[in-house]
């Protein structure tokens, strides 16, 4: 994952613009993505050389027949045009397929899965943009000195360490050494779901994971951070401010921070889409039951409903991000508003 | 608020939440490490599960659950003899084509109904009239014309021909009561299962965990474990933690490295299970489809048995188990594997091909490859002779065993080009006869029947690779003839020697090398639960049985032999790490006050 500094392309375009001519334009990008993506979606499983049918019986006595008429059931002895055509007509009915391997509609499928990756992807996420933003504009406005060095050399430290070695790491030392949390899952089997202690349980099991997670990733709103409040450092506007008679940290907190929020909550929302895709390794570390794995398993067969529908959630999740970026960043510009 | 107001509240809050969350991982581990009388047993779940439905289940670990769930008529013991399952005894006609058999009255299913001779039939019937109840097992019943239940007792089948196998066998069967109002096709049977095993499910949540509870109305007697929890783990590391930390009370799937690092502790006892896999070089005889048309790209100078022979002999197993599998695996002879003893080792009059690069130089002199530039031969058509060898990326194995063979190869003449690609690509080429040599490796049920088939002259696949499989891409006449044999024999002896010298009809063929049988290595907690019994009883498994004797014989362990030591981190650790994070915090906290002084006197 790649650090993404970005402000919306077009924003030029739609300065001044009204909020509904804004919406349109914005919603109708992001429709155009999204149709993109179900039809990249569809092909792009299709060019893998390997033949599901083929792969799941191997193994396994089957007759020719026996494999043909898997291939049937599946829909695969059909032209591609016409499968195509299936699947855009079923996807309008919100029907995602059958998955070929756990033989189970593919939207119940991801809606089981969905949820625990929500579940580490948000906490991480918010854990990582909290932490993130404040030591970024505290390192910018103490630039070159201790602080600044030591907290931007520790998270870039953890910004390149390997992700699955980081969580094993963890887990082998505050699980199977120090026996202080579990070594993966979402829950303890057994325990009674809705009660106190269920929430507990979970929230013990979500303790290393999202702490490999946030270790990971934070660096990246951290420096974003810290650059975009150094941008601002120089502006004849805190000069103004210090005049005033501010005291520094208000000059800080009530003009620096909230100009150079803005680059920085885009890339909030570019990044929440891939966090959720990102989370595979930790997801498969820590035994985490999430989408990321799922697709993960996918690809084996390969599932093709199943890696479609999972391609077109995340891509989704993605598009519809950007679509609140986009905003929000209106909302926090006034630049955008002026109509 | 100012931030350095703001700041205090907030390190309190952050203190506050670390000591809370320490204090409720200590109370934790404390639950972990004392695992409760009459709690069910926990088993890491590695493998996938696709659906417990077992006319449709394929993946490993799905059928091995349903193992413990639905007995077949007829099961394998504990050294994979035919043992009573559901029928209590079983006759056959003389010209081996009508099976009887018969259910005694103890057989009940879990919900206290009886299990008759009808919810066989129906099972069975499901299987051959509904295309789709035959994801499973819809290869076993080919050979079945009709099943019968002339009494609520009695089973009679009858075959299309006679068969040496037991049709009662391997198919599980489902009460009639229960799955007649379901659609079974679509049927999940993954919450309160109705079966007739020691185990059934009670719930199964989605990538998380399978829970299973003793059958109380079991034939055999109720299980002394109160039932059995698959708990999921996607790498078998932290399963080994979990092990450690007392989480989970059986591993298995371990890699030598992880069997290795268990060793030493009090808790934890290891089981290194003669395996069922074996694990060889495929040489590419050429390729040749079900039409006798020529498949793929092997290199034409393989069709010379000398030289496969001689690559054969440049092959150190002892060597390759001891130092590629640290020594957890048996050198192997035939494509039986060790756990099989009937049909074990080669047949009368054939004998292995002995390590030997002088006698293989030899060879390969004698048949008239010459030495050419650089130390590679040269073949009969004057090519420098260099062959392909293809592995699987996912198997560290296979790079480690390529090595010690390029540097054998290379010593009788012969140079290798070697390749880790995916398991798909192996796969895909292999069917194809896009290789010169490559490794490859089977698990075998305790009938053979099914493995020697594939290397029938029949079983060659399509032009496209479609159609049957062939394991090593070779036919031959009078393989075929010793297939048949085998197949129709009835007396168990006369037919354990058949097998034999079928497999080591296709070992002398020289297009397969079983190089060795990796042990099936697995670890539990002995202060937690005691007594598995093993497939074969004295070095086999406990999980991934043809049967469920594994978990059966399982009992807990006695209070007196559980132990302080858990296998964790020695005990000085937690202290000095204690110690450790209080310096670090100690050490920010002081920054931070530093800083923020400073930054009020600018």
């Amino acid at each position: 994952m790649a650090v993404i500094e970005t402000v919306p392309a077009d924003s030029e375009d739609t300065r001044g613009s009204s909020l509904p001519r804004y919406l349109a334009l914005k919603a109708g990008g992001a429709l155009t993505s999204l149709a993109l993506v179900i039809v990249l979606g569809f092909f792009i499983f299709r060019i893998m050389p390997s033949d599901p049918a083929i792969n799941m019986t191997r193994g396994r006595k089957v007759s020719a027949d026996e494999v043909e008429r898997l291939r049937a059931q599946m829909g695969l002895d059909q032209p591609l045009l016409v499968q195509f055509g299936h699947y855009v007509r079923d996807l309008f009915t919100g029907d995602l397929g059958t998955s070929y391997v756990y033989r189970r509609p593919v939207s119940g499928l991801i809606m089981d899965y969905l949820g625990p990756t929500l579940l580490l992807t948000g906490i991480a996420a918010i854990i990582s943009i909290v932490l993130g933003l404040w030591l970024g504009q505290r390192t910018a406005w103490r630039r070159g000195s201790w602080f600044d060095k030591i907290h931007t050399g520790i998270a870039l430290v953890f910004w390149s360490v390997p992700t699955f070695w980081l969580g094993l790491l963890l887990l082998l030392l505050f699980g199977g050494g120090l026996h202080w949390l579990p070594t993966g899952g979402m829950s303890t089997p057994g325990t009674h779901e809705g009660g106190i202690d269920h929430v507990l349980d979970v929230a013990r099991h979500l303790v290393l994971p999202v702490t490999t997670m946030v270790a990971v990733i934070y660096a990246q709103y951290l420096m974003v951070m810290r650059a975009s409040v150094i941008e601002e450092m120089s502006a004849d506007y805190l000069t103004t401010a210090r005049a005033k008679g501010l005291r520094e940290d208000l000059v800080r907190t009530r003009h620096a921070v909230p100009n150079a929020l803005l680059p920085t909550v885009t890339l909030i929302f570019l990044t929440l889409g891939l966090l959720i895709a990102g989370a595979v390794a930790v997801e498969v570390v820590f035994s985490w039951p999430g989408l990321g794995y799922l697709t993960y398993k996918g690809l084996s067969a390969p599932d093709l409903p199943l890696l479609q529908g999972t391609f077109v959630v995340f891509s989704a999740v993605v598009i519809a991000m950007n679509f609140v970026a986009d905003l929000v960043y209106r909302v926090l510009d006034p630049r955008l508003k002026a109509a | 608020m100012s931030h350095a107001r703001l700041r205090r509240p907030l390190i309190a809050v952050a203190v506050a939440v670390i000591l809370s969350l320490s204090g409720v991982a200590v109370t934790a581990s404390a639950e972990a490490d004392t695992a409760a009388k009459g709690d069910p047993i926990k088993i890491s779940m590695t493998g996938d599960v696709d659906t417990f439905n077992p006319f449709t289940a394929i993946l490993l670990q799905s059928t091995g659950i349903n193992r413990y769930q639905y007995e077949s008529l007829v099961g394998y013991g504990t050294e994979s003899e035919p043992v009573p399952g559901l029928a209590g005894t079983w006759e056959t006609s003389e010209d081996g084509k009508t099976w009887t058999f018969t259910i005694p009255d103890d057989r009940m299913w879990s919900d206290g109904e009886p299990v008759t001779a009808k919810d066989v039939v129906y099972t069975y019937t499901s299987i051959m009239k509904d295309d789709a109840l035959q994801a499973a097992n819809g290869g076993l019943v080919t050979n079945i014309a009709d099943v019968t239940a002339p009494d609520d007792r009695t089973v009679v089948m009858t075959l299309k021909s006679a068969q040496a196998s037991n049709p009662g066998q391997e198919i599980p069967v489902v009460p009639e009561h229960v799955w007649s109002k379901q659609d079974p096709e679509t049927f999940a049977a993954d919450k309160d299962v109705v079966g007739s095993g020691p185990f059934t499910i009670t719930t199964y949540k989605t990538g998380q965990s399978v829970e299973l509870k003793a059958n109380p109305h079991f034939w055999r007697g109720k299980p002394k474990i109160s039932g059995v929890t698959y708990v999921a783990y996607k790498n078998t590391d932290a399963a080994v933690q979990g092990l450690k930390s007392g989480e989970i009370d059986l591993v298995d799937g371990l890699t030598p490295a992880q069997y290795n690092s268990l060793k030493g502790s009090d808790t934890i006892t290891r089981s290194a299970g003669i395996g069922r896999r074996y694990q060889a070089l495929a040489i590419n005889p050429g390729t040749v489809d079900i039409d006798g048309k020529p498949m793929g790209d092997g290199n034409p100078a393989l069709k010379d048995p000398q030289l496969r022979k001689a690559i054969f002999m440049a092959v150190d197993k002892k060597t390759l188990v001891d130092r590629v599998l640290e020594g957890l695996g048996d050198v192997g002879q035939t494509e039986v594997p060790k756990s099989y003893e009937a049909f074990f080792g080669f047949g009368e009059g054939h004998e292995e091909v002995p390590f030997d690069l002088d006698a293989a130089n030899q060879l390969l002199d004698d048949a008239g490859y010459t030495q050419g530039s650089g130390g590679i031969r040269e073949d009969k058509d004057g090519k420098p002779l260099k062959l392909r060898l293809m592995g699987r990326n996912n198997d560290p194995a296979h790079a480690q065993m390529a090595d010690f063979l390029t540097s054998w190869f290379k010593e009788i003449g012969i140079g290798l080009d070697v390749s880790m690609v995916t398991p798909d690509k192996v796969n895909e080429d292999s069917t194809l006869g896009r290789y010169d040599l490559y490794f490859t490796g089977w698990s075998l049920g305790p009938d053979p029947d099914n493995q020697l088939a594939m290397n029938t002259c029949a079983s060659r696949p399509n032009a496209d690779g479609s159609g049957n499989t062939s394991e090593n891409n070779w036919c031959s006449k009078e393989f075929d003839a010793a297939y048949a044999a085998q197949h129709a024999e009835l007396d168990e002896a006369k037919r354990a020697e058949l097998v034999k010298n079928a497999f080591s009809i296709i070992y002398d063929a020289y297009v397969s090398d079983p190089i060795w049988y990796a042990k099936s290595l697995e670890a539990y907690r002995n202060d937690h639960f005691t007594g598995f019994t093993k497939q074969p009883s004295k070095d086999g498994v406990i999980l991934n049985q043809n049967g469920y004797w594994g978990l059966y014989g399982a009992k807990p362990a006695s209070a007196d032999s559980a132990s302080d030591d858990d296998g964790g981190l020695p005990g000085w650790v937690i202290p000095v790490g204690v110690v450790v994070v209080l310096v670090i915090a100690a050490g920010a906290v002081a920054a931070t006050r530093r800083s923020s002084t400073a930054e009020d006197r600018e």
